[in-house]
């Protein structure tokens, strides 16, 4: 029940007090309550911050004239005052001082950020740099491509420098049980370790390149993976559904695949050593009898 | 903590450790506080800030009054929530959503954009006896709270003189000197002695013109209040002569009523009460008591000379918007003398240059103000003016109009929402003056 001191509007829970893309009239203060700031990703909206009484939100698009960037949710009854555009324009137009508390507030929303980013960056990094051998890593790496991107299948497909051909060494969903081979520029796999581009294709039955298996795909993501100047494979995504991939989502694997094809060289060069290491232990053994 | 900060060769710029004496507690001088001591630190300065305030703004009843008509504007209310001074719901005592006029020939509804409450109702003090019940707290105790968080200090002290050593203020209490300021900040109103203080320092200040309001506290139950009155201030605007307007402005179990005009006495607010017009809107079957009254000046004009070195007015003995809005004004002169003593100094040129542009556009606000009340003065004398212009508010509100003017017009006037000369180019609208003059001619018609 709205009580006599109360001012503002009250929105109950749940209940969006503004959708990422809407044009931007007004920023808002939190009166009570709490709101979830959320983006739109191919999972669905991801909270990427909750914000609380006293908290300022929708500065952001006021001032650079964008959509809004975001969702904002409210988390329980939530009571927002809201600050129409032009009269705050007006009002810092006659005292500049006023955007002190917003710069104050941005300044530290940024602060978070970096501090988010690079916790982000290191733990990413941590993860597909850590020890192990190939087909760990290559497991780790789709595991992490399906937080990034929705799909029903994945694989990553490793080059065999010796017999030129490309299998699969990581899989999940329908591919899992599939032994493919490609040859170089065979398939859109091939195609895509021949060339080094990146592919989406949101409806491969129409594509030539396309070698039809038994697993019925109507949209595929494919990416090169390669270090330095080594073709290493390529990670495959792929939807049996009515779903499309994005570009987006291709953009996102893209980026993935530069880290991927870093823990998929350091895992081969790790996997080589032990080898090594292991000749040499076993020689010196053989010297000792 | 030690910490590096360079001193000024400018004898008249605040240095790191600076002491700043503010004679008054309530919103000026608390804003002044506020925002002289976050800009300092801006500057990796710490002044020390003293506010003397002998009035405990919580005590209820005429010891902590502060008498006075206790709203703030929608643009007072989010400048605020922007600042990061978010009104507590202890302190506001009625979010308004809406206005409702009141006239002789009639009565008509302006509401805000989307019913949002955004213009609050407050107690200055404690406002009448039994109100401090609770959890309630008063806006002047609320700021004067939030000064000292900032790092002010707060005594209760009444400032009786002060004298000058070494060209520094020393204010005195009881023939005692408490402190050598390096500046000394006038906040208090006019119906305080200590106009007479600074008058004393003999810089040519004088205390500013004054007229007489009527203000008085009708106590309900809140469940009366809230049906009768709603999320809603009762405007009037009457023909009597001296009775500029009038307002009842709800606050829980209780309405504020102020009467503004050139005639008000001791029989004004009884005169008031006993008018039809208002008795319609007050609760018949459930009585309401009259809990106190009082007749405070309001300042209507300005002081010619409000600082010199080292001295500064603020509150409302400065300069203050005229009839309304007083607590925006309040804002806007605080936080202006702040930004002028801690990024320019608190020598007479610094308050000259950075200080006077912004008191003087208060006073030159208030002249186009003066000129839309002649014209409000008009319409609500003469009864065919008064029908016309309820007539178009009518049809603006209802969007049979086409376009929001005369509504508007009203409502920035008696919400503060907006400076005078924002308002004046809109009452010059072509289209909405040929309505009003085509709703009057009608009117006319009707009364031949």
């Amino acid at each position: 029940m709205m009580q006599e001191g109360e001012l503002g509007k009250t929105y109950s829970d749940g209940e969006v007090i503004f959708h990422e893309g809407d044009t931007a009239e007004v920023m808002y203060v939190i009166q009570s309550g709490k709101v979830r700031i959320a983006k739109k990703a191919a999972s669905g909206n991801v909270t990427i911050a909750t914000l609380q009484s006293g908290d300022i939100f929708g500065e952001m698009a006021l001032f650079d004239r964008l959509p809004r960037s975001a969702t904002v949710i409210s988390e329980g009854d939530a009571r927002v005052l809201s600050i129409d555009k032009k009269k705050l324009f007006a009002t810092i137009s006659r005292d500049p001082t006023l955007v002190f508390k917003i710069l104050e507030s941005m300044s530290q929303r940024i602060r978070r950020l970096n501090e988010e980013l690079t916790k982000f960056k290191k733990s990413r990094l941590d993860v597909l740099t850590a020890s192990m051998d190939v087909d760990g890593a290559c497991n780790l790496i789709l595991d992490e491509a399906k937080n990034l991107v929705h799909a029903d299948n994945g694989s990553i497909m490793l080059f065999d420098e010796n017999d030129k051909t490309l299998s699969i060494r990581a899989a999940f969903g329908v591919e899992s049980g599939e032994k493919v081979k490609f040859c170089a520029g065979e398939g859109i796999a091939g195609d895509v370790i021949k060339t080094g581009n990146a592919e989406l294709a949101n409806n491969v039955m129409l594509d030539s390149r396309f070698k039809k298996g038994e697993m019925h795909i109507q949209s595929l993501l494919c990416v090169p993976l390669r270090y330095d100047v080594h073709d290493l494979g390529v990670m495959n995504m792929s939807i049996t559904s009515d779903r499309l991939f994005t570009l987006d989502d291709l953009k996102l694997l893209n980026s993935l695949s530069v880290y991927a094809a870093m823990a998929i060289h350091n895992a081969r060069n790790l996997s080589t050593l032990k080898s090594a290491a292991e000749r040499v232990l076993m020689h010196a053994t053989l010297l000792d009898v | 903590m030690m910490h590096s900060v360079s001193e000024s060769a400018d004898p008249d710029v605040l240095n790191d450790g600076a002491k700043i004496a503010v004679i008054g507690g309530g919103p000026s001088g608390s804003f002044f506080s506020i925002f002289a001591l976050k800009m300092a630190r801006m500057l990796g300065k710490e002044l020390n800030v003293t506010i003397f305030e002998p009035k405990d703004f919580t005590k209820d009843g005429p010891g902590g009054c502060n008498r006075c008509g206790g709203i703030i504007s929608e643009l007072l209310v989010q400048t605020l929530a922007v600042e990061g001074i978010n009104l507590p719901d202890s302190v506001v005592r009625k979010g308004i959503n809406s206005y409702k006029l009141h006239t002789n020939e009639g009565s008509v509804f302006i509401a805000t954009p989307h019913f949002e409450k955004t213009i609050a109702t407050v107690y200055r003090g404690g406002g009448p006896k039994g109100m401090m019940a609770g959890e309630k707290e008063s806006f002047d105790n609320f700021l004067l709270r939030q000064a000292v968080k900032e790092g002010a200090v707060h005594k209760p002290l009444r400032i009786d003189g002060i004298t000058y050593r070494n060209k520094k203020p020393v204010p005195l209490s009881r023939n005692s000197e408490i402190m050598e300021a390096d500046l000394v900040v006038g906040a208090f109103g006019v119906n305080s002695t200590a106009g007479t203080l600074i008058e004393s320092m003999g810089f040519g200040y004088e205390e500013p013109l004054t007229v007489t309001t009527a203000i008085a506290e009708l106590h309900m139950s809140e469940q009366v209040v809230a049906q009768y009155f709603g999320n809603s201030i009762h405007l009037f605007l009457l023909p009597d002569k001296g009775l500029k307007f009038a307002a009842m402005i709800p606050k829980g179990a209780y309405v504020t009523l102020c009467i503004l005009g050139s005639e008000i006495h001791g029989r004004t607010v009884d005169d008031f009460l006993d008018k039809p017009v208002v008795k319609v809107v007050l609760p018949k079957s459930d009585p309401y008591k009259l809990e106190c009254r009082c007749l405070p000046k309001m300042n209507v004009g300005a002081p010619k000379i409000a600082f010199s070195d080292r001295v500064v007015m603020c509150g409302d003995a400065g300069s203050t918007r005229l009839f309304k809005d007083g607590l925006g004004a309040a804002y806007l002169m605080g936080k202006a003398i702040a930004k002028t003593v801690v990024f320019h100094g608190v020598g007479r040129q610094h308050l000259k240059g950075s200080y006077k542009p912004v008191y003087r556009s208060i006073l030159i606000d208030n002249y186009f103000g003066r000129v839309l009340y002649a014209v409000t003065d008009i319409l609500r004398k003469n009864s065919v003016f008064t029908k016309g212009m309820l007539e178009v508010i009518q049809r603006e509100q209802e969007g049979v109009a086409g376009h929001v003017v005369l509504s508007s017009i009203l409502w920035d006037m008696f919400t503060g929402n907006e400076r005078y000369r924002n308002i004046f180019p809109k009452a010059l609208d072509v289209r909405m003056n040929l309505h009003l003059l085509k709703e009057i001619a009608k009117a006319m018609v009707k009364a031949a």
